[in-house]
């Protein structure tokens, strides 16, 4: 592969101004300027291709590296003071970790990092503290490393993303006079990184809520924040409104009430044509056997059906039951509205820990069908596995 | 014969396990109505607030205690209609080592770097996540966007039931 040996290469180079670092100060500034501008001529270009490469391989690992980078020249900048020794402190802490990480991934580490916090650092000298966070979070690779929003009135970041070596190596040499500090465990300072990745980790939450809520419109936390309080007082005060309207609505849910009788019928039951034939049923083809005492539990039901609403419905209350039309489970389910008029019994047994949902419906058609006609879908799924039921038994069973 | 096989719901599916929760306690919440008349507005406010509090016990049922704010409104939810109840031990100590967890983690106003005053609008946000007092952003974030997606099922669901029996 094209980019590794390149990578390699910058690799060797960087290993060599490691090598250096270890040498006295008075030897380290000319050994730097002088291996400094070997990688920038020769792995500039190779890495302004890496650059899309490596920022979704560095978005992939590493992350506390990268962060640890962010926060040394964070500080080092602060300290320093001078944004254009930057990139050479840069050069210096990724040499520096260097040892610790993969190799392959601190090329483009690095170069992110250092056009990122020079980034940051220019932000930060302008005031934005959003330009930092934005150049974070472009080096830490969404898909492709865009240039900070910050503008860069200084030198040596004109160009982020592709000459970030060459001019630093250009800076350099006009700065002889550098303060070399070697802030080697960075991780002396753990609450700026656990505060950085803190930071990060929240915003990642702000965009999967963003998602969420309707107006989507990053434009900045503080209102993100104020769209997602508001979205959810709407909620909360649209479910308000609903279960208040469902007082007319009510109504109608009071055929399904346990002590009416069958006779009384209400909407649901109206329509329903014949419902005397409803008991009838018969088995058609039901596979699983563990369905059978669904089988038994329907066919009582049918029985107690035949003679008083209220006792059915008793039945299938004290079995965890409760009955609602075909066409409102499959309107709850899909946004499709129902032809016919069927009832509907949903299963839900809460059984020890195991929570075992069986969809039983059962349709009859009253409209335009000569004789009434009950499918049966039997779906059985263990929801919360605690070792429960497995597998989803879906069953058709047609009724004459 | 004709063979009517509906649109299958997914029975583990949030929305399902709501909506039987929900209709099974729509109708209990009929069977306890007398047969009355119920064209008092006390009676109506009573019966309102009934069906909202069998809509969050359901949602929250549906959830069971994955989620912070589920257990919190459960745990309110039994408290509420008994105000001299006594509260399950485990419950407490669950909420006072939220707390202090909640002390320990700083949650103070960030106005720096984000360039966000994050304090404000937490606190906010707080209030209206139920058991979002104890928890810091993070998982405050968290909590709420698990929630916002239970309330749009929940919406959905009602809408749908009320939409199928007013007209």
């Amino acid at each position: 592969m094209q980019p590794c040996s390149r990578e390699m290469q910058a690799m060797n180079s960087l290993q060599d101004l490691q090598i250096n670092v270890h040498t006295p100060h008075a030897d380290f500034l000319e050994q730097m300027l002088s291996t400094t501008s070997f990688p920038a001529s020769s792995s500039s270009s190779s890495w302004s291709d890496l650059n899309p490469q490596d920022n979704n391989a560095a978005a992939a690992a590493g992350f506390h590296h990268h962060e640890i980078l962010a926060s040394n020249l964070r500080q080092q900048q602060q300290i320093n003071g001078g944004h254009d020794s930057n990139p050479f402190q840069a050069m210096k802490m990724m040499m520096q970790q260097q040892q610790q990480q993969q190799q392959m991934m601190v090329a483009g580490f690095g170069r992110a990092t250092v056009a990122a916090t020079a980034a940051a650092g220019v932000g930060t000298h302008q005031g934005g503290g959003e330009g930092s966070m934005q150049a974070l979070f472009n080096s830490l690779g969404y898909g492709s490393l865009h240039q900070p929003q910050a503008s860069f009135g200084s030198d040596s970041t004109p160009e982020v993303n592709h000459s970030q070596v060459p001019t630093a190596a250009a800076a350099t040499p006009g700065k002889p006079k550098q303060k070399v500090r070697a802030r080697r465990g960075q991780a002396t300072d753990p609450h700026s990184i656990a505060e950085r990745l803190r930071r990060v980790r929240i915003a990642e939450r702000m965009k999967s809520l963003q998602e969420l809520v309707p107006n989507a419109n990053k434009t900045d936390k503080a209102s993100m924040l104020d769209e997602i309080i508001d979205y959810v007082k709407f909620l909360q005060l649209q479910v308000k409104v609903l279960s208040m309207s469902r007082l007319g609505g009510a109504a109608a849910v009071a055929p399904l009430v346990t002590d009416m009788p069958f006779e009384g019928g209400g909407d649901c039951f109206q329509t329903s044509g014949n419902g005397g034939s409803l008991p009838r049923n018969s088995n058609g083809n039901r596979t699983p056997s563990d369905n059978e005492s669904l089988t038994v539990s329907e066919h009582q039901v049918a029985k107690l059906m035949e003679e008083d609403m209220g006792s059915a419905m008793q039945y299938l209350q004290g079995k965890g039951l409760c009955l609602m039309p075909i066409s409102l489970a499959t309107a709850i389910s899909t946004a499709t509205c129902h032809s016919r008029n069927p009832m509907v019994s949903n299963v839900n047994t809460n059984s020890t820990g195991v929570n075992v949902s069986h969809l039983l419906l059962q349709s009859s058609g009253g409209d335009g069908s000569s004789s009434p006609s009950l499918s049966a879908l039997t779906v059985q799924s263990a929801t919360m596995g605690n070792g429960g039921v497995d597998g989803a038994a879906s069953v058709s069973k047609p009724l004459d | 014969m004709n063979k009517y096989n509906p649109p299958r719901m997914n029975p583990s599916s949030l929305r399902s396990r709501f909506a039987t929760r929900f209709l099974r306690s729509l109708s209990e919440i009929n069977a306890q109505k007398p047969t009355a008349s119920s064209s008092s507005p006390t009676e109506i406010f009573r019966r309102y607030r009934r069906i909202k509090v069998a809509a969050d016990k359901s949602m929250a049922y549906s959830v069971r205690s994955r989620r912070t704010w589920s257990r919190a409104m459960l745990w309110k939810l039994r408290t509420r209609p008994c105000g001299r109840r006594s509260v399950k031990t485990s419950t407490i100590v669950r909420k006072t080592r939220h707390e202090k967890q909640n002390k320990n983690t700083t949650t103070a106003t960030t106005t720096g770097e984000d360039g966000v005053v994050s304090g404000v609008e937490a606190d906010e946000l707080r209030e209206l996540v139920p058991g979002g007092e104890a928890m810091d952003l993070y998982n405050l974030l968290d909590e709420t966007a698990h929630y916002i997606k239970c309330l749009t099922t929940q919406v959905q669901v009602m809408k749908k039931i009320a939409d199928f029996y007013s007209p």
